[in-house]
């Protein structure tokens, strides 16, 4: 049966999840897939990000709704009632067209019963064979029996069949007979041999004795074409190339097109050329002759596990989402010259990330190769980024951030260490510190005593003076030649497509780009070459999280637009709400099942004496032990004998609780009783069974039971309440590129849209560029949005207005629009900021007062408009950062670099003998731009690296500029006489003072609209319900601005289309009578869900924006706000029951 | 005569430290027994009465741990529980009980390890400063 959902996620990454969790959160199913055997990709094994130096992950969770997905650590994992995972699973093939994709999935087996294991972990101990683990970077061995990641939940090991060498001893140590390597199925499985010679029938036969399979043959080609035709069970095709009477070509056609999966393998000699076509037609494998016992038995073995054990699925879907992320630079290569692999001391930075890591490989930790402290450690970036040599004429954008970051992580790790935190030193050419907080990142860094260093290390050796460190030479600013010794060096390694990226592509029907990542369309940055699939993350190229996470809500914003118009033709179901039947007046009838299988509670555990404490508990009425309660026999008991007891309270103790929390959901349609009333309770892991000897088990898991029942019986049992609709509207503030798209993206989803624009015309900033780097006309692109927004007929655009009054809260705004027709009152749920930022201009360094001083942007205009002219030139002189990454504007305006670029070329293109010299700090052309950067470059074009504390002097004569600047490559100073320069001067926000204070939302310390949270709610203002995108957020290149309102639109239409926004089962309520109204859990909320009621007389709590931290009930002093599930009545309760024995 | 094993209650909150625990339990990493682990969603939630409470009903210490500073998943709990137990130790102090009882730690996630040695440096402190003093005040 195909199963129907309305988009598919590939990788299950971030952005993959993101995307996954934006489509769910506006009701669509979703199928997420993932090669690997965990969610989360690459970041399970980074523990901090940058710039906060902190995880946060949990921060994608959605905010509304909480109940129909996970709510807790998202390392752990993650569930939503909308989104079915598929592990180990990859994309065989992608038919058909937008609105009604086929996708076929192969879902790789693990040959572990997950509904088995209990993660005991024997089957590892057993296992012989030693590999690199995938999860700690190789730094670490494992077996092929292996447990993916050390925190996921559910956590089942796996068996990796590739480095299997078929021993069985995993099977044999399974206790629960979860390994399963399909031993009496082979005796089931023919495999016919089509060889004109007789001795390969006889051989395999001989060989495969021992596994049983049936053997066929030897037959010619007729007869194989007569058993396929007849319909006759074989298993497998053995095609030898020397068949005569029908060529091996017509046999394997006509047999895959009698049955289109039939493995078919083919073998002869290497010289038989249409082997290769073959392979491409279908067939499987290609074997050589003569046949190797010792490797073909193993290998055709492990083939038939596959084959028996692989699950097709297929899938119809409306709407593709790829996120396949990226795959980090393997520096085997260069190993001769950078000494990996070959000193012990030069790590990745994946490998640094995991010596730093509390999971990290054991007994590792930040030493030198041998065993001694590692005190000092340097960073050398651009390893396989920024290079020519190995096709790699990109930026990989985040290496910068993940050296500072990992310098910070070391310097913490080491801060009590004998003389102090760790030497840190980053060698590097430019320092890409583009994001809005990455400046006062670079300099807290270098404040905190990380050493920066300009050079592209050429070698690093080991030490001559000391074995086990490393050295390396360099030229230092004066040109003196420095000798350097580390302890450890890391390769600050770039960014590579996906592994797999070809087959992805082929499978999914994309293009790629010259570097081979994912090829997207000009203004339409999610967007891939095929219709109807789109790009998440970094998967179309290298971005940091933030980023990712932006490309990953444009990318889901496409795919439910998709969707949304292919809605009406497709079957949707629809899902009944849940209504559990109210308890409150009934006494509380506790039911305990314990899961009593797990052989770690199993051995210690004396079950009757624990059911006899049990029942002795008052309000407990039904105990019942169950065998295996992970599995989904165990779990059916459990809904069983629950039946049977009819609580209106359950308790479950078992291992890994957070595997329970869906299941809750389904026992709680069972039982028609609200999951906000059951408990899982750990009875297996944590703390207790730590030690050898089981004393004491049976008094801590009742203790724990006994903990979980407190808390039960003091649950409050009211339903729980129902939030009010939000109003489907959405106002757009700011008539820009940003706003335009986030307008037409909100009114495609059918919600009303008002668009505000204080101009008289839209269009914004975006309307003075020319060209994009590109080679796009932006105004030409604008233009089409100004039309189609005004066309729209849900859209209605109000300009030369202003908002003038904003209340209320998410779900339920209400704002007045100042029109030149008077006031017009909107009621919306959502709000969407997009109001800008200007070109900043300083009149200094003669500009307004020489003429042939001008900001690069006006460059670009006059020599579009023929103003300037390059004939008349004898010398152009761009200075970078003109006031930006300074003390006044302390950030990186990120666009300045592409725009000298794109005026270097322009200027080269006119006269390529035109003299142009770029004076820059650091070139910010990051990700795919560097490209230009390098082209720019090529034209002949200079360009001299000044450092902030000595930056170019100028002088103005005869209507020329003298520039002067010290050339750190040259050693010495030049002088530059121009006829024309340039100033980059960088973005700057615009006024958001008053926008900010009318919609509540917090400007930054450089006066743009502040994110929620840079990294993971990136285009959340800090006011809920409020978005925020393009430059009023901070500096953004065009795509940039684009995919951030994209973003903010997927934000704002995940609010708008709930109905009913129900909040989560944990939240804050207020008893009037003991309330005082002192204000205090008001000043207190961290999310300014609570309020003094207009009459004064009560506090309001806003359930939607609660989001049931609890503080509020922390610091009230009458106890009148109590947080469902906590309240003070349930947590002394459950002190009390955790202590009870030791009074 | 027996040797005193402490009992120790540990707010922990749901989002950071709880899977920290987790995963040093899932790890096998030894620890103390006597840990009674109580989730809450924050370490923002936690009253001062629970600790209290606690002590004075037969914990000889308790634990709070939560995100890191600047990593708490409702903004800024754990700062709060921050300035809770600073005032709190003081009070500790004043009635009689000794202030190492109460401590407070911010172990990430993926901190399992740390977890562990968290809780059984605490025992082994606890141990030195033996039972507590809240039976001789005559509390329970």
């Amino acid at each position: 049966m195909t199963a129907t959902y309305d988009a598919l996620v590939v990788g299950a990454g971030v952005a993959g999840i993101r995307s996954a969790l934006d489509l769910a959160g506006t009701g669509q199913k979703v199928a997420l897939i993932d090669h690997s055997p965990h969610l989360g990709g690459l970041l399970v094994q980074l523990d901090k990000q940058f710039p906060t130096d902190n995880c946060g992950m949990c921060k994608m969770l959605p905010l509304t709704e909480r109940e129909s997905s996970s709510q807790f650590c998202m390392r752990k994992g993650l569930f939503h009632s909308n989104i079915d995972i598929l592990l180990s699973t990859r994309l065989e093939s992608l038919e058909g067209d937008p609105g009604q994709f086929h996708a076929v999935l192969r879902k790789h087996a693990s040959f572990v019963d997950p509904t088995r294991c209990i993660g005991c972990g024997k089957c590892a101990e057993v296992c012989p064979v030693e590999v690199k683990s995938e999860f700690n970077a190789g730094l670490e061995a494992r077996g092929a029996a292996h447990l993916p990641v050390p925190q996921a939940i559910p956590n089942h090991y796996v068996v990796d069949l590739d480095n299997c060498v078929r021993c069985w001893r995993c099977y044999d140590a399974c206790p629960t007979k979860a390994i399963d390597f399909k031993f009496a199925e082979r005796e089931s499985f023919n495999i016919l041999v089509a060889d004109p010679d007789p001795q390969t029938t006889a051989d395999l036969a001989e060989w495969l004795k021992k596994q049983k399979f049936p053997i066929e043959g030897p037959v010619d080609g007729n007869s194989v074409l007569e058993r396929a035709a007849e319909g006759k069970d074989v298993r497998l095709l053995i095609l030898d190339m020397s068949l005569s009477d029908v060529s091996p070509e017509r046999v394997l056609s006509r047999c895959l097109e009698l049955n289109a999966r039939l493995p078919v393998i083919l073998t002869g000699t290497p010289e038989q050329a249409e082997a290769a076509r073959l392979l491409e037609q279908g067939a499987l494998a290609f074997v050589e002759k003569p046949l190797d016992r010792a490797k073909f038995v193993p290998w055709l073995d492990k083939l038939y596990m596959r084959i028996v054990s692989d699950e097709i699925i297929e899938i119809d879907a409306a709407a593709v989402v790829l996120a396949g992320g990226f795959s980090c630079y393997d520096p085997s290569e260069v190993a001769d010259v950078l000494g990996y692999g070959r000193s012990p001391g030069v790590v990745t930075s994946l490998e640094l990330e995991r010596l730093v890591s509390s999971t990290g490989p054991k007994g590792r930790g930040l030493l030198r190769p041998d065993g001694r402290p590692a005190r000092r450690i340097a960073w050398l970036q651009c390893v396989g980024s920024r290079d020519l040599k190995k096709k790699a004429d990109f930026c990989s954008s985040i290496c910068c951030m993940i050296s500072i970051k990992e310098a910070n992580m070391v310097r913490r790790l080491t801060a009590e260490q004998e003389g102090g935190p760790a030497e840190t030193t980053i060698f590097s050419m430019d320092l890409r510190v583009f994001g809005k907080p990455f400046q006062s990142y670079l300099d807290e860094a270098k404040a905190s005593g990380t050493r920066f260093i300009r050079s592209r290390i050429h070698s690093i050796i080991p030490d001559p003076a000391d074995p086990g460190a490393v050295r390396v030479e360099y030229l230092d600013d004066a040109g003196v030649l420095q000798v350097e010794s580390f302890d450890l060096f890391v390769l600050g390694v770039g960014a590579r497509p996906p592994a797999g990226m070809n087959e992805l592509a082929r499978a999914a029907g994309i293009e790629t780009n010259e570097w081979g990542f994912c090829k997207t369309m000009p203004f339409e940055p999610a967007r891939t070459s095929r219709l109807g699939v789109f790009a998440a993350g970094s998967f179309s190229g290298p971005r940091d999280i933030s980023e990712s996470l932006v490309m990953a809500d444009a990318a889901a914003l496409g795919a439910s637009r998709l969707v949304n118009i292919y809605a009406p033709l497709r079957e949707r179901r629809p899902q009944p709400e849940p209504e559990f039947r109210d308890v409150t007046r009934e006494r509380p009838r506790v039911f305990v099942a314990v899961c009593s299988s797990c052989p770690m509670v199993e051995s210690r555990l004396d079950t009757d004496a624990l059911t006899r404490r049990l029942r002795a508990m008052s309000g407990v009425t039904g105990v019942a032990l169950v065998d295996r309660a992970c599995t989904s026999q165990g779990w059916d008991r459990i809904i069983d004998k629950a039946r049977e007891v009819d609580p209106n309270r359950v308790v479950i103790g078992a291992c890994m609780p957070y595997a329970y929390v869906p299941r809750l959901h389904e026992l709680g349609k069972a039982l028609n009783l609200n999951p906000a009333l059951m408990d899982v309770c750990d009875v297996a892991t944590l703390t207790a069974l730590g030690g050898d000897d089981g004393e004491g088990t049976d008094s801590e898991v009742f203790s724990r039971l006994r903990m979980s029942v407190a808390k039960l019986l003091g649950a409050d049992p009211r339903p729980t309440a129902q939030a009010r609709p939000a109003s489907p509207v959405a106002l757009v503030a700011g008539g820009g590129l940003a706003g335009l798209t986030a307008a037409l993206a909100v009114a495609d989803h059918g919600y009303e849209v008002h668009l505000v624009e204080e101009r008289e015309e839209l269009g914004g900033l975006a309307m003075n560029i020319r060209r994009t780097l590109d080679g796009e006309d932006p105004v030409k692109h604008v233009e089409l949005l100004i039309d189609q927004a005004g066309k729209h007929p849900n859209i209605r655009i109000h300009t030369d207005s202003r908002v003038a009054l904003h209340l209320g809260r998410a779900g339920r705004f209400f704002s007045v629009v100042n029109t030149p027709d008077g006031p017009v009152p909107v009621e919306h749920g959502a709000a969407v900021l997009a109001t800008g930022g200007v070109e900043s201009k300083l009149y200094e360094w003669g500009f307004r007062v020489h003429k042939n001083v001008m900001t690069q942007q006006e460059l670009e205009q006059r020599l579009a408009d023929g103003t300037v002219d390059t004939a008349g030139l004898n010398a152009v002189a761009m200075i970078q950062c003109w006031r930006s990454r300074d003390e006044e504007r302390n950030y990186c305006s990120r666009v300045c670099c592409q725009q000298a670029v794109k005026n270097v070329l322009e200027l080269k293109r006119r006269r390529p003998e035109l003299p142009v010299f770029v004076f820059y700090r650091d070139i910010m052309t990051y990700g795919f731009m560097e490209h230009f950067y390098t082209e720019a470059r090529r034209t002949g074009a200079q360009f001299i690296r000044f450092s902030p504390d000595n930056p170019p002097a100028m002088e103005h004569r005869d209507g020329k500029t003298i520039v002067s600047a010290f050339d750190p490559v040259l050693g010495r100073n030049v002088e530059v006489h121009a006829d024309l320069l340039a100033l980059a001067s960088g973005i700057e926000p615009a006024d958001h003072s008053e926008i900010a204070e009318m919609f509540g939302v917090e400007m930054d310390e450089h006066g743009f609209l502040k994110e929620a949270e840079y990294k993971w709610r990136p285009v959340a203002s800090t006011k809920y319900g409020v978005f925020v995108c393009g430059l009023a957020k901070g500096p953004a290149n065009m795509e940039e601005s684009i995919a951030q309102a994209q973003a903010a639109a997927q934000r704002a239409v995940r609010m708008l289309h709930e109905k009913h926004l129900a909040s989560g089962a944990v939240v804050a309520e207020v008893r009037h009578s003991l309330c005082s109204l002192c204000g205090k859990c008001i000043e207190v909320c961290p999310y300014e869900a609570r309020r003094l009621s207009p009459t004064m007389d009560k506090i309001q709590v806003d359930e939607l924006l609660c989001q049931g931290c609890g503080s509020c009930a922390a610091v009230c002093p009458n106890s009148a706000t109590i947080l469902r599930g906590y309240s003070d009545r349930q947590v002394l309760s459950v002190i009390d029951a955790a202590l009870e024995e030791t009074v | 005569m027996e040797e005193f094993e402490p009992t120790i209650v540990a707010f922990v909150c749901n989002w950071c430290t709880y899977t920290a625990a987790d995963l040093a339990g899932t790890a096998r990493m030894v620890q103390s027994p006597n840990v009674r682990l109580v989730r809450m969603m924050c370490t923002g939630m936690v009253d001062p009465k629970y600790v209290i409470k606690a002590l004075l009903s037969g914990a000889d210490a308790v634990l709070i741990s939560g995100c890191h500073p600047g990593d708490c998943h409702y903004i800024n709990g754990n700062y709060k529980a921050r300035r809770r137990v600073k005032l709190l130790s003081e009070i500790l102090t004043t009635v009689g009980l000794d202030p190492r009882r109460l401590k407070l730690t911010w172990i990430g996630a993926s901190e399992g390890n740390e977890f562990a040695e968290t809780v059984n440096e605490l025992v082994r402190d606890i141990k030195a400063l033996g039972p507590s003093e809240a039976a001789s005040l005559g509390a329970m």
